[in-house]
């Protein structure tokens, strides 16, 4: 019933929000955002660095040179580098000291007004820089592909560009369902979910009010209810707005998953790939029972490898549970590093490929999410020398031959024997996603998510302000409050109001 | 045999006028409406005036425009649409203007987007209106009798579906009408079945024939659509003279009845003629006999899905039991001997409703004239129409009102004008037309419908409506009027003319709002009695100020009478317009989004297995399935992803494209 929203489109995810009745949806949506609103994103990669470019589009753009340059925008000359301090409009504090361009519309990427600050690549700078820029009136973060969509709007692509269109917001939609879902699990998921669904209540009854109460026996008491649930809530995001508590610890980092069933050699590729013994291996199967996690530097990049419980069905509850958060990290990871035991592939060199097809098909995340999670993989074969060299090199040419699979690794942690090629596989791959400036940018989905809960505040304003002027229009503030939250914990639909109504108040009429 | 046949003829104002069967004249008409309901008659009417020669086929001339349940229109939410039905000239909103003896307008103290206006109606009177109505619309010739079967063809190559209606066949001699464009609206009719206690029987309405089998078996069966079962009921009429109103509240109509329509500035009632409406309320005993009864009641130990905000009084006391609950008692009519009981819809055996009602004081001797019953009926699952209400796969075949799965005059009304119109206008060989829910209710309604579906009899709530704050009751003339005679030609030219005057005054009048400023203190001067709280340097606007509670706009005509005054016949229509305002043009972007996604439109014969573009397995299902009409009504639809959006988007551009350039090589030849 919870939907994940995405830009002025929305899609369904396969995932279902924990705690939360997952019936099937019927939801609609509406193109909530509009193109009067200004935009920011981080358009550079988030690997180590040196400069991070920061785009702002849309009409606000002139108020942003000036709130965070000092600059007018009528005496800046268009599209020339300028080094001036950058600073917190709020504060007055000195963010970065950096190059600022101003791109005056139409002869814009966008065709829009539009700046671009190129600050320095530290994650403090950069999020300093974000926030500073969410905290401006009528600017927020963009959606996924937003950018593009507003440059297609303004007919500065061509056809060929368009085609990879769809493909770009795709990709970048799955990067920000990704980061939102490391940013939902936890204590602020939770948080976020009880707001949402106390603000449901609160619409259902307001509606119920407006929709029936002249022919039902809804009393005005459910008014006076609602305007201290409304209070309440207002009070609770405003406070955690302001106690600058930066949610949970970031984890920031292409996030790499080492998944497989059980003693596949897991826990050895992960101590491989840091040089330590991070986690303990044994020949016992289900020896790692909760996820390790350890930063690691590959060619330059960060990344937070995880290594998880095997996947196998058990009756210990610990090992349950650990299988379960397995799975739940697959579906969040950038990249899985799906690893098997190569003894167990079948004896004829032919059967690999479809034997492949079905373990990564029971490993990966399968519905929508499923070709990307199939993209987003490398497989890991293990175990190399306990096999002959006859059969390896069968194994090896059967690989090379398949169609439809991720790149495949035949390895032995044990011997080293193999393990270059798959450093060479695993380090192009983290390099594809470092230079995606979404994966793993928990700054930039967290001023997302301020830039939400802030438009939430606002418009529970609305409400009181018109409680006893209009009910109708204070009945949009908290239809608005609701969508603001919607776009952090997924779409509410007028069917589930319906559906609260209707489980509330006896309706007869 | 035909019992009856008549031609309606609008120079002969008697009715009904029955002639022999040798007179009817057996030709081929451009539409044919069967049901002569709320939805059928808006259809004809609507199908009329829109220029299709047109043919009414009902099975009881006598009870057209009938009110089969609730003496009442109009409502929260349903009032919006009756005005809409008669911004677009239908005829619910001056029927009841005609027929009303109670008027009120509901959420007075809410605001006006959700008012809701609302009449009490004499059935009688209802009835004589909308059949002289029908009377005296050109084009228009009714029929009594019953269809037995739609004439069915191989499809017009040109345009999608795969069949094609050519008429129908009358039940009994089983002879043929042809037409291009048929309506059904069959409402409860449809494989009905009545239920009464333990027992139930065939129809649609007590006391009328059922309808022939033949018809459901063919939508079915021959046509491939695919169908459900609903259920609803209707409470007992009391007599009214056996009703202790005395121990009743009393609850008096509006003191200046409002009426429905843009073309009346007074209701036929006079205020003073008004009869009050009484409420009182269900006891422990009622609760006591519905649980003893629950053997005796077939219909809801059935799991058909019945509506859950017009539940029967046993599914009320079921799901929220140890609750007094309110009973309406409303008078049938001026001169009825009946009252309503709102609320107290059951399908007990007789003596068990009659024990019940005396368990209510004010009830303690009543008489029971027809006892209540529960209807189930077959409704057609409304994802396979298109916005314009033709079935996708059968070209010509409109359906309206219950037949999609709605319940209520006023939605049925709705549908039956725009089925109506689309109907008379594919007939006509002019191109369908769909109404965006930016822009009203019945626009909100169609787009639910054949969108999501129905798993409930569905009815209009404000809150369906993203929009409500632009689509109020007040503003339906200007949203559709002149479109309904410019664009859609369902619309007179008088009610044309009178939308445009209203439309001009409207924003002259808050054009010259905007141009009288001033500082607060000197409003302060000028309008003693108003609390303006801002600091005395700010400047306003008198639009702005008309924005405050407690201004109204007759203060600022008095304070500026000479460039104010002549438009105090809007005085609330332009408190509303100001109070809006700022609202509406936060949303105005947002929607014009919508509108320019609905605008673009998808073909309806697609293989969406084949497209050549990068679609997810599971979203060409559900593409294939539900088959929307625009890109806008795919956003709406679960599964779909902003990418396939953009992927479709695309093809959309480019397929235009490629048709343009056709056409244009065709031309050029």
């Amino acid at each position: 019933m919870f939907q994940f929203i995405s830009g002025s489109l929305w899609r369904r995810t396969s995932f279902i929000v924990k705690g939360l009745r997952g019936k099937q949806s019927k939801n609609r949506c509406s193109s909530g955002l509009c193109d009067a609103d200004t935009i920011f994103a981080l358009s550079s990669g988030h690997g180590r660095c040196g400069v991070a470019v920061v785009r702002v589009s849309g009409p606000a753009s002139g108020l942003v040179l000036s709130s965070l340059a000092g600059q007018t925008h009528s005496r800046t000359a268009p599209r020339t580098a300028r080094l001036c301090n950058i600073i917190n409009p709020r504060s007055q504090e000195l963010l970065d000291r950096g190059l600022v361009l101003w791109f005056p519309g139409p002869r814009s990427f966008t065709g829009e007004d539009s700046v671009e600050f190129h600050i320095h690549g530290g994650l403090a700078v950069i999020s300093g820089v974000l926030q500073a820029l969410g905290s401006l009136p009528g600017v927020r973060p963009a959606e996924a592909g937003e950018f593009t969509r507003r440059a297609f709007h303004a007919g500065k692509l061509d056809l060929t560009e368009v085609e990879g269109l769809g493909d770009l917001i795709h990709a970048e939609t799955e990067a920000q369902r990704r980061q939102a879902l490391r940013q939902m699990a936890g204590d602020l998921g939770r948080l976020y979910l009880d707001w949402s669904q106390r603000l449901i209540r609160c619409l259902a009854h307001v509606e119920a009010y407006i929709d029936f109460s002249e022919d039902e026996l809804i009393e005005d008491g459910v008014l006076n209810q609602v305007d201290s649930a409304v209070s309440k809530l207002q009070t609770e995001v405003e406070r955690h707005l302001r106690d600058g508590r930066r949610g949970e610890r970031l984890r920031s980092g292409v996030q790499v998953v080492i998944a497989g069933n059980t003693n596949a050699g897991k826990s050895s590729l992960l101590n491989v790939l840091c040089q330590r013994p991070a986690a303990i291996v044994s020949p016992v199967a289900g020896t790692t029972r909760d996820v390790v996690e350890t930063h690691v530097d590959i060619s330059g990049f960060p990344v937070l490898l995880s290594d998880t419980a095997g996947l196998r069905d058990t009756l210990d509850s610990v090992e349950r549970e650990g299988v379960r958060r397995a799975r739940e990290r697959v579906e969040q990871a950038d990249l899985t590093l799906a690893v098997l035991d190569a003894v167990h592939l079948p004896r004829t060199p032919g059967g690999v490929p479809d034997f492949l097809l079905a373990h990564l098909g029971a490993l990966l995340p399968g519905g929508e999410g499923r070709e990307e999670a199939w993209r987003r993989s490398l497989l890991v074969l293990n175990k190399s020398d306990l096999l002959t060299a006859e059969h390896a090199a069968e194994v090896q040419s059967a690989l090379d031959g398949a169609q439809g699979l991720p790149p495949s690794c035949l390895l032995s942690c044990q011997t080293g024997q193999g393990l270059d090629g798959f450093m060479e596989a695993l380090e192009k791959q983290v390099k594809t996603l470092c230079g995606d400036p979404l994966s793993g940018a928990p700054s930039l989905t967290q001023a997302r998510h301020r830039a939400h809960l802030q438009q939430c505040v606002e418009a529970l304003a609305q409400y009181h302000h018109y409680r006893d002027l209009d009910l109708a229009l204070a009945a949009e503030g908290v239809r608005l409050a609701l969508t603001s939250l919607g776009r952090i914990t997924g779409k509410v639909g007028a069917e589930e109001i319906l559906d609260v109504i209707f489980r509330d108040f006896c309706i007869g009429k | 045999m035909l019992l009856r046949k008549l031609l309606l003829r609008p120079n002969r104002p008697q009715f009904p006028i029955c002639r022999t069967a040798c007179d009817f004249p057996l030709k081929k008409y451009d539409v044919i409406v069967v049901g002569g309901g709320h939805a059928g008659t808006e259809a004809a009417a609507a199908a009329a005036r829109v220029g299709a020669e047109t043919l009414l086929i009902t099975q009881k001339i006598q009870t057209i425009g009938a009110l089969s349940c609730n003496p009442s229109l109009g409502g929260v939410g349903k009032g919006q649409l009756v005005r809409e039905v008669d911004s677009l000239d239908g005829l619910c909103g001056r029927a009841g203007d005609w027929a009303g003896f109670h008027f009120s307008i509901l959420n007075r103290r809410k605001g006006p987007a959700v008012w809701g206006p609302r009449a009490q109606l004499d059935r009688e009177r209802y009835r004589q209106f909308i059949q002289a109505e029908l009377l005296a619309t050109p084009r228009l010739t009714v029929l009594e009798g019953s269809v037995e079967d739609l004439l069915v063809s191989d499809p017009n190559p040109h345009q999608p579906g795969q069949h094609r209606v050519t008429g129908i066949r009358l039940a009994d001699d089983g002879q043929p009408v042809s037409s291009s464009s048929i309506v059904l609206t069959t409402g409860t009719f449809l494989s009905g079945s009545l239920f009464l206690g333990q027992t139930t029987s065939p129809g649609g309405r007590i006391g009328d024939p059922p309808s022939c089998a033949g018809l459901s078996h063919s939508l079915r069966e021959k046509m491939g659509l695919r169908t459900g079962r609903l259920r609803t009921g209707t409470p007992p009429r009391i007599v009214k003279k056996t009703v202790e109103l005395s121990l009743a509240e009393i609850r008096p109509p509006d003191k200046q009845p409002t009426p429905f329509s843009f073309l009346n500035k007074q209701t036929h009632c006079k205020p003073e003629e008004q009869l009050p409406c009484y409420l009182t309320y269900t006891t422990p005993g009622v609760e006591r006999i519905v649980k003893e009864s629950v053997h005796l009641n077939c219909h809801i130990q059935q799991d058909t899905k019945g509506p859950r905000y017009c539940p029967s009084i046993e599914s009320r006391v079921q799901r929220f039991p140890g609750r007094s609950h309110q009973v309406w008692l409303e008078p049938e009519g001026l001169e009825s001997d009946l009252i309503y009981p709102q609320g107290l819809s059951m399908t007990l055996p007789p003596d068990r409703q009659l024990c019940l009602l005396r368990e209510i004081p004010a009830l303690k001797r009543a008489e029971i004239q027809t006892p209540g019953y529960g209807v189930q009926y077959d409704f057609v699952c409304p994802m396979q129409l298109s916005p314009s209400l033709q079935v996708k796969r059968v070209q010509g075949l409109f359906l309206a009102g219950q037949i999609n799965g709605t319940t209520g005059y006023e939605e049925a009304a709705a549908q039956g004008l725009w089925a109506g119109v689309n109907a008379g206008r594919t007939a006509l060989s002019l191109p369908a037309l769909s109404l965006s829910r930016t822009q009203s209710y019945i626009g909100v309604l169609i787009d639910d419908l054949v969108c999501r579906g129905v798993t409930e009899p569905y009815r209009m709530f404000t809150s369906r409506a993203e929009y409500r704050t632009a689509l109020r009751p007040d503003n339906a003339d200007l949203r559709l009027s002149p479109r309904g005679f410019e664009e859609i030609g369902c619309v007179s030219e008088q009610r044309y003319r009178e939308a445009l005057r209203v439309r001009d005054s409207l924003r002259d009048a808050l054009s010259t709002m905007q141009s009288i400023s001033m500082s607060s203190a000197r409003w302060r001067e000028k309008l003693a009695d108003v609390n303006v709280s801002k600091s005395k340097s700010t400047v306003l606007s008198a639009l702005e100020l008309l924005q405050y509670n407690g201004v109204s706009f007759e203060m600022l005509a008095s304070a500026f009478p000479e460039c104010l005054s002549m438009y105090l016949e809007f005085s609330q229509r332009l408190k509303s317009e100001a109070t809006y305002l700022p609202h509406c043009e936060k949303q105005k972007q947002e929607m014009e989004r919508i509108r320019e996604e609905e605008s673009l439109s998808l073909p309806l014969d697609v293989d969406y297995f084949s497209l050549p573009i990068s679609l997810s397995q599971e979203v060409r299902e559900v593409l294939d399935n539900v088959r929307p009409h625009t890109l806008g009504a795919a956003t709406r639809l679960p599964g779909m992803t902003p990418a396939a959006i953009v992927h479709l988007l695309n093809y959309v551009r480019k397929t235009g494209q490629e048709r343009h350039k056709e056409r244009n090589v065709n031309v050029s030849k």
